[in-house]
Order: C-alpha cells, then sequence, then structure tokens
C-alpha cells in the first residue's frame, strides 16, 4: 500500500479531482448521512471552491460521487464505488 | 485457538489480494475448529458485525474521525480499531493477533502491548518494493513495516522472495521470517460457463481470441508493457482482442498508451467487475497475462491456472516460484513488450501445447494452494509463538 496516488517518480501525477476523492473519503465522507457541503469540505481542502465544483461534477459523472440536498443544501459523499476507486489509488 | 485477525480490507471491501487472502484464511481456520474474529473497516451497506456460516465473526469499525491526509487518516483509524478490540477483548481471550500488512499494524502493536499477547504479521508487499521510497509518506510507511516486522514474534512471507526481499530491506533474522504461501478456493472454477456469452459481452467474437489482464493499474503491475506487446501480438494473431481489468490511479496514462500503439480498438478496460464475472471471464479466457514488474506473490496467476487457462507471467517474485517454465505456465521477461508477446503468441499459435500447459497447472493447483493446507501450516506457526 502506497501513500502518494500517483506522482512516483518518472510516473504521470494523479489528476487533481481523483485528489479530491481521496481528501473526500480520508475525511469521512462516505455515507449519505456524512455528507458535506461545499463549504465544509473547502474548510477541510482549502481548495477553491470553483475549482472544487468542477471537480465534483466530474467525480459525480464518474460514479464516485453522489449528491443529495438537505435542506435546501446540496451534500456530497463517496459512493462505494468511489471507496473503492480510492482504495485502487493508494495501492 | 482464539485469532484476533487485522486487515484493512475484507469483502465486500476489496482492492487486491489481502482481502481475499484473510477471507480464505479466515474461513479456513474457523473450519479447522479456531475461534476467529476479524477487525477491518467498515464499508456502506455492510453490518458493523455479523458471523458468517463458517463461524468467523466480522467486526466492522467506522473510523469517526478523519483527515485530508492518507497517513493522518490511517492513524485516526487505527484508533477506533484499537478501542473494537479492546471492547470484544473483555469477553474473548485472544491467543494470537495477527496483522496483514501495515494499515492495521499500529491498533495491532498497542494490543500485543496492553495484553501480552504474540503478534504475527503477514507481509504481501513492501513499500520498498510497490513504489521506492520516495517522500516522507513513503519513508514512514517504511518505518511502520519494519516496526511491525520487529514488534512481531513471527513474519510471515508468501513466497521465497518475499522473505529474502524483508529480511534484507527490515534486517530481519532469517529464522524470524516463514514461508506460507497464498492460496485459492480452485472449486469455483469446477463449474461450466457458456464461453461464448461471456466472450460475447465483452466483444470478442467465437473465432476471435480472448488474452486476459487482471491487476490493479498501477506501474508494479506492467500492464504498459503488455499494451506495448500488443501491435507484435495482432501482427501474428490479427484476431485477438484483449480484456484489461482492475482499476488503478494508473488508468487514464494506460489508456493514453493503448491509444497510441493504433490498436485501442481491441483493448477493453473493464474497470472493476465483480467475482462472479471474473471467474466466469477467467474460464472463458485463451491466455491470462501477468506482465508485474513486482509481484511478491501473485494470486492472479493460481486463479487462471486454477481455471484450466494457460498463464504468461514475469519472471519476478513469486511468478517465477509459482510457475514453472514450459511446464506449467510460461515465463518471459519482464519491462520486456518483446518477450511477452512471444510469450503469447507462442501459446496461441500452439493449442495442443498451451492444453498441455493448462493441465499440468491445474493439477499442480490442487496439489499446493488449497486453503486448507494453508491454514494448517498458519496454525503451526501460531502455535510456534504462542507459549
Amino acid at each position: 500500500m502506497n501513500s502518494s496516488s500517483g506522482g512516483l517518480p518518472g510516473h504521470p501525477a494523479l489528476p487533481e479531482e481523483f485528489r479530491l476523492l481521496c481528501m473526500l473519503h480520508n475525511i469521512g465522507a462516505t455515507t449519505m448521512e456524512k455528507s458535506m457541503s461545499i463549504e465544509e469540505i473547502v474548510r477541510w481542502t482549502e481548495l477553491n471552491t470553483e475549482m472544487l465544483r468542477n471537480h465534483l461534477q466530474k467525480l459525480g459523472e464518474l460514479g464516485y460521487v453522489k449528491s443529495v440536498e438537505t435542506s435546501g443544501i446540496e451534500k456530497y459523499h463517496v459512493t462505494p464505488v468511489g471507496i473503492t476507486k480510492v482504495m485502487t489509488l493508494y495501492s | 485457538m482464539k485469532i484476533g485477525m487485522l486487515t484493512w480490507e475484507y469483502p465486500p471491501r476489496i482492492v487486491g489480494g489481502i482481502a481475499r487472502h484473510c477471507h480464505g484464511l479466515a474461513n479456513a481456520l474457523a473450519v479447522l475448529g479456531n475461534e476467529v474474529h476479524i477487525f477491518t473497516l467498515d464499508f456502506p451497506g455492510s453490518p458493523a458485525y455479523e458471523e458468517t456460516p463458517d463461524g468467523v465473526k466480522i467486526h466492522r469499525i467506522a473510523s469517526e474521525l478523519g483527515h485530508p491526509n492518507f497517513l493522518t487518516w490511517v492513524l485516526l483509524f487505527n484508533h477506533f480499531i484499537e478501542k473494537r478490540i479492546a471492547d470484544v477483548s473483555q469477553k474473548i481471550e485472544f491467543d494470537v493477533l495477527h496483522v496483514h500488512d501495515w494499515l492495521t499494524a499500529p491498533a495491532s502493536i498497542a494490543f500485543k502491548h496492553s495484553v501480552g499477547k504474540p503478534m504475527v504479521l503477514t507481509i504481501h508487499s513492501t513499500e520498498h518494493g510497490r513504489s521506492g521510497i520516495h517522500n516522507p509518506d513513503s519513508s514512514t510507511i517504511d518505518g511502520l513495516e519494519w516496526w511491525a516486522a520487529y514488534e512481531a514474534s513471527k513474519v510471515i512471507a508468501t513466497s521465497d522472495s518475499m522473505k529474502s526481499e524483508v529480511c534484507d530491506h527490515f534486517r530481519l533474522p532469517w529464522e524470524k521470517v516463514g514461508i506460507i504461501p497464498n492460496a485459492i478456493d480452485s472449486g469455483k472454477y469446477h463449474g461450466s460457463v457458456d464461453r461464448g456469452a461471456v466472450r460475447a459481452r465483452y466483444g470478442v467474437q467465437s473465432h476471435e481470441k480472448l488474452v486476459l489482464s487482471v491487476g490493479r493499474l498501477v506501474p508494479q503491475k506492467g500492464i504498459e508493457y503488455l499494451i506495448q506487446a500488443v501491435p507484435n501480438v495482432a501482427w501474428r494473431h490479427p484476431e485477438t482482442k484483449f480484456a484489461i481489468v482492475g482499476e488503478g490511479w494508473y488508468r487514464d496514462h494506460l489508456q493514453y498508451l493503448a491509444g497510441t500503439t493504433g490498436q485501442a480498438w481491441r483493448i477493453n478496460f473493464t474497470g472493476f467487475i465483480p467475482d462472479h464475472e471474473l471467474i466466469a471471464l477467467t474460464m472463458s479466457a485463451d491466455v491470462l497475462v501477468m506482465s508485474s514488474i513486482y509481484e511478491p506473490f501473485g494470486i492472479v496467476a493460481l486463479e487462471g491456472m486454477a481455471a484450466g487457462v494457460p498463464v504468461v507471467a514475469s519472471q519476478v517474485g513469486g511468478l517465477a516460484e509459482i510457475i514453472e517454465h514450459d511446464k506449467t505456465g510460461i515465463l518471459v521477461h519482464p519491462r520486456n513488450p518483446d518477450s511477452i508477446s512471444w510469450g503469447i503468441n507462442n501459446v496461441l499459435s500452439n493449442r495442443d501445447h498451451a492444453r498441455w500447459l493448462a493441465e499440468n497447472a491445474k493439477e499442480k493447483i490442487q496439489k499446493t494452494y488449497s486453503w486448507e493446507a494453508i491454514a494448517k501450516k498458519t496454525v503451526k506457526l501460531y502455535k510456534e509463538v504462542v507459549r
């Protein structure tokens, strides 16, 4: 099990959206109940909001992240397929 | 014996071989009459506790704290595993703790010291072997692996080459490391499959050949060299298609590389597929290729051999020990597309010889790599450390 998730010497860097996927997983947004809003994710990841939205959209299209609306606020969590993807990213 | 087994992946949380290894070993240990408790991470949809029909007790632990950094996250979830083990051990007096790789080692080490029970460590691979020690996090992982090996009463390696690697790298006494190979449930491959229907699902017609690769899409699996071998195989066998099963951070690069060969239309990146489908696909392939550049064991080779599929594999690590060249499979040079294409073409061109290789391989699997045999060896090793 490797820590670097890509970016090994001589190998291509891991795309930014997958780094975000790993961070979402590691901060615990892995079930609907633990979904997080954009604001919360920004606080954890210190990513730019616009970039974050783009990455989340792409991850959603790939099936790795799902959004749910709670009290009018869009919240995001990693899907089971996304969890498996994260584990391979750490391998 | 009462055994506490720690692993970060256990079905349905599956990525690589560790989940399957722990599942097979735990079931076989339970069948032999041992009480086996698995301590692992939670997975959506799976219960926090369950007992399997074989009697394995599975404790799935949620980490209530997180952090974006991988290592910090690992150390945090270890605290929650420690807490659960402490709760369970109020009622169960474990004889031995068995930890798999470094990810759950901190919890295991803490527990070893708090209850004074021996700890056994299986090292499935090392950070040094997977990627080299190239940044601060990988240095820490390397340190955790050393620490776990130091704390363990006995270390298990799955092959001779892995034993040499861990003894050399962690400077362990030779006698501290035992070799117990991986195993598979070969019964899963005894059924029949509708090869035509299975192959059709992957775009392979009845007159075409199917070359299969299964593994995580990471550099150590050497799949880039298989992709570079595709044009040579296609030139000799134009009716060949390739299925590359698995996921990983290297996938985008591999797909890009496939595009540069001009043969991308032959290469199907399937992503993960469920176990039952993988068994059917393996049984439907004409050749299974493992082009790894680092492979401490190589359980996928066993699966191909059990399925009766000729295996072409790099002459590295455990693969070179499992496969006897030109008797139970074909060994090729690692990092060498010409050698890999030679191996594949050899199998595709000589069907009778390929069948003979597959039959020899199947016989070897049934004799050597059963979970019952591996569980008995493991119990023997446990008894050496329990005094």
